[in-house]
């Protein structure tokens, strides 16, 4: 079963076509890590697919049901309210700059969402709160608001966060992009023992280490299109594509 | 969960009246106005009735009371103060020497009045007395003041933050009403609203007077009306003034928030509730404070439909010759502001704790 498929996915911007033709299949379990040049269309792809960018044209699928199919930025087809509300919280998104909610405490923050979305108990959540705090290696910062975190230890109370609404997909939007270069790797071992724990995750990153050691496939988009897509090992060893020859020599 | 909210509500509150956890300076100012308080209440006790002082007075004073009963500073008195009698032996003391020496002083006892400073102030100490409004049975001077804005901009906020987000809205048939509401109400002066609410809603609905609204034996009835208009008008006014300090508070906010709830699944009003209102609450303290002190001064406006206020009693205290009286009314305004500034500091602080 595959957990996201997409066909044909188009997103403009007024003239400016980010997305062209996205077709891309994640299936469970996979961890997928997205790289190419700046403006390629790798996060406006991640952000269509959790809604936060409404796709101009193509469908996404969510574990084989149609999720959403629009033409000419019209919808054609879309799935039910409930079941959009209940497969969007299938997929937890973890973005570049954190976005932590400033005025709660950390673990205010894990909780939050499961309490007013999911109408879970405090005494319900905060077990499994407190638990992957421990699991980010947070589990002193519980009561610390996010201003008083370094940039490291922000990134993984939000992947906590997301975490602490059961997600079965994680979208990373460079996840690691506004660290400082240090900071880096404490957050990348937080993922990778995500992957290892079989989570499937879509990955949109610059650590081309990161991205070698753990992915299952790496995609590389340029221009707005999936221009090739592979083993790790073959995409980086043996590329195909000139685009992405020219890419990996530029940055490695 | 609901339960557990309310009690956590409950025991903040309770929280604030421990006083081993106050602040040394809290404390202080928490005497100070307990002080004031008590001092009022007991003035207003000491306030002897008419026919006492009458008793009490000399034969001359009577006469000369009697003689005055229609002037018009008198006639002043009589309709705005209750403590005329004191009042009107202050505004004496420059004039017949033997009245002062007897009435000068809270209600006549407690501060005898002699030449120099201390004639000085005995006047500053009626004058304050009577702006401040102690002892009264209807709203005036300072109280007026401080009741007026305050439940203005309690009232006021509360409607700007669905005027806000409606301007916002993306929906026309919601941002429209909206944005034509705080277009009008800021673009047209505050006391033509108040003049509008106060005599043009009882003429469209007939039959409708603001003081129908209480008991037709109550003789502050007139008094109690106007001012539930003038609280309209304030309310509606401060909305559309505050509407615009929310909305902009409320767009400061980065747009990563707003991300941040949808990708976790909150729908518009949790995140508005609970993500993007409580983080742009901290930065709406500093204007919304700046609006309030604009609107303490502002509320002398409603001496347009016969309410008085700290300066428009002191006005009508000085046409009788004292000008002396607009220190008082200085400080009167000073001690309020720094008053309630040190309140907004106070929410500042704690709304800021996360910084």
């Amino acid at each position: 079963m595959s957990m996201i498929r997409t066909e044909h996915v188009s997103k403009k911007f007024g003239h400016l076509e980010v997305l062209k033709d996205v077709n891309l299949t994640v299936e469970n379990g996979e961890v997928i890590c997205i790289i190419g040049p700046s403006g390629a269309g790798k996060s406006t792809f991640l952000r269509s697919l959790n809604q936060l960018e409404m796709i101009t044209g193509g469908k996404i699928f969510i574990e084989d049901e149609l999720f959403l199919h629009r033409e000419h930025d019209r919808t054609v087809d879309s799935i039910d309210k409930d079941k959009h509300k209940a497969l969007m919280l299938e997929m937890g998104m973890v973005f570049q700059h954190f976005n932590l909610f400033p005025h709660k405490t950390v673990l205010e923050n894990l909780m939050l969402a499961p309490m007013t979305v999911k109408g879970m108990n405090q005494t319900e959540i905060e077990p499994l709160a407190r638990q992957l705090l421990e699991e980010v290696g947070l589990s002193d910062k519980a009561d610390e608001y996010p201003s008083k975190l370094s940039g490291g230890q922000k990134q993984r109370v939000a992947i906590a966060r997301a975490l602490a609404m059961q997600p079965k997909i994680m979208l990373f939007d460079e996840p690691t992009s506004a660290l400082d270069p240090e900071l880096v790797g404490e957050v990348l071992n937080v993922m990778k023992k995500l992957a290892e724990e079989g989570m499937t995750m879509l990955c949109v990153t610059h650590e081309m280490g990161f991205a070698r050691e753990v992915a299952d496939k790496v995609v590389f988009m340029a221009d707005g299109i999936i221009m090739e897509e592979g083993k790790p090992e073959e995409l980086f060893n043996n590329p195909q594509n000139p685009r992405t020859k020219q890419f990996l020599q530029s940055i490695l | 969960m609901k339960n557990s909210k309310i009690a956590s509500f409950f025991k903040g509150l309770l929280s604030l009246f421990d006083v081993r956890k106050w602040e040394r300076k809290s404390k202080i100012i928490a005497v100070v106005l307990l002080s004031l308080f008590v001092a009022a209440t007991a003035f207003a006790f000491v306030k002897p009735s008419e026919q006492e002082l009458m008793d009490s007075a000399s034969q001359k004073i009577r006469s000369e009371l009697k003689k005055d009963e229609t002037r018009s500073r008198r006639q002043v008195a009589i309709t705005y103060n209750d403590l005329y009698f004191i009042n009107y032996a202050s505004f004496s003391t420059s004039g017949v020497k033997g009245i002062s020496e007897k009435y000068v002083g809270f209600a006549g006892s407690v501060h005898a009045a002699d030449e120099g400073a201390w004639n000085v102030t005995g006047q500053f100490i009626n004058y304050t007395y009577r702006m401040l409004g102690c002892g009264q049975s209807v709203l005036y001077g300072a109280k007026l003041t401080i009741l007026l804005t305050t439940i203005s901009i309690v009232c006021g906020l509360f409607i700007a933050v669905f005027l806000a987000l409606g301007k916002i809205s993306k929906n026309p048939i919601i941002s429209l009403p909206c944005r034509a509401y705080i277009f009008f109400f800021r673009g047209t002066p505050l006391m033509i609203q108040i003049f509008c609410i106060y005599l043009a809603v009882p003429g469209i609905f007939e039959g409708f007077s603001w003081r129908s609204l209480f008991d037709n034996n109550d003789p502050e009835g007139v008094f109690k009306g106007a001012f539930v208009a003038a609280c309209i008008a304030f309310v509606l006014n401060s909305a559309a003034y505050c509407a615009e300090i929310v909305r902009a508070a409320v767009e400061s906010i980065d747009k990563g928030q707003y991300e941040a709830a949808k990708a976790l699944g909150m729908s518009y009003g949790q995140t508005m509730s609970k993500i993007i209102i409580p983080q742009s609450a901290r930065r709406m303290i500093p204007p919304v404070c700046n609006e309030f002190v604009m609107m303490i001064k502002d509320a002398s406006l409603v001496f347009v439909i016969g309410l008085m206020d700290i300066t428009t009693i002191s006005k009508t205290i000085s046409a009788s010759g004292s000008y002396l009286v607009f220190i008082p009314a200085l400080v009167i305004y000073l001690i309020i502001t720094a008053f309630f500034t040190y309140i907004f500091g106070k929410i500042e602080k704690k709304f800021s704790v996360y910084e």
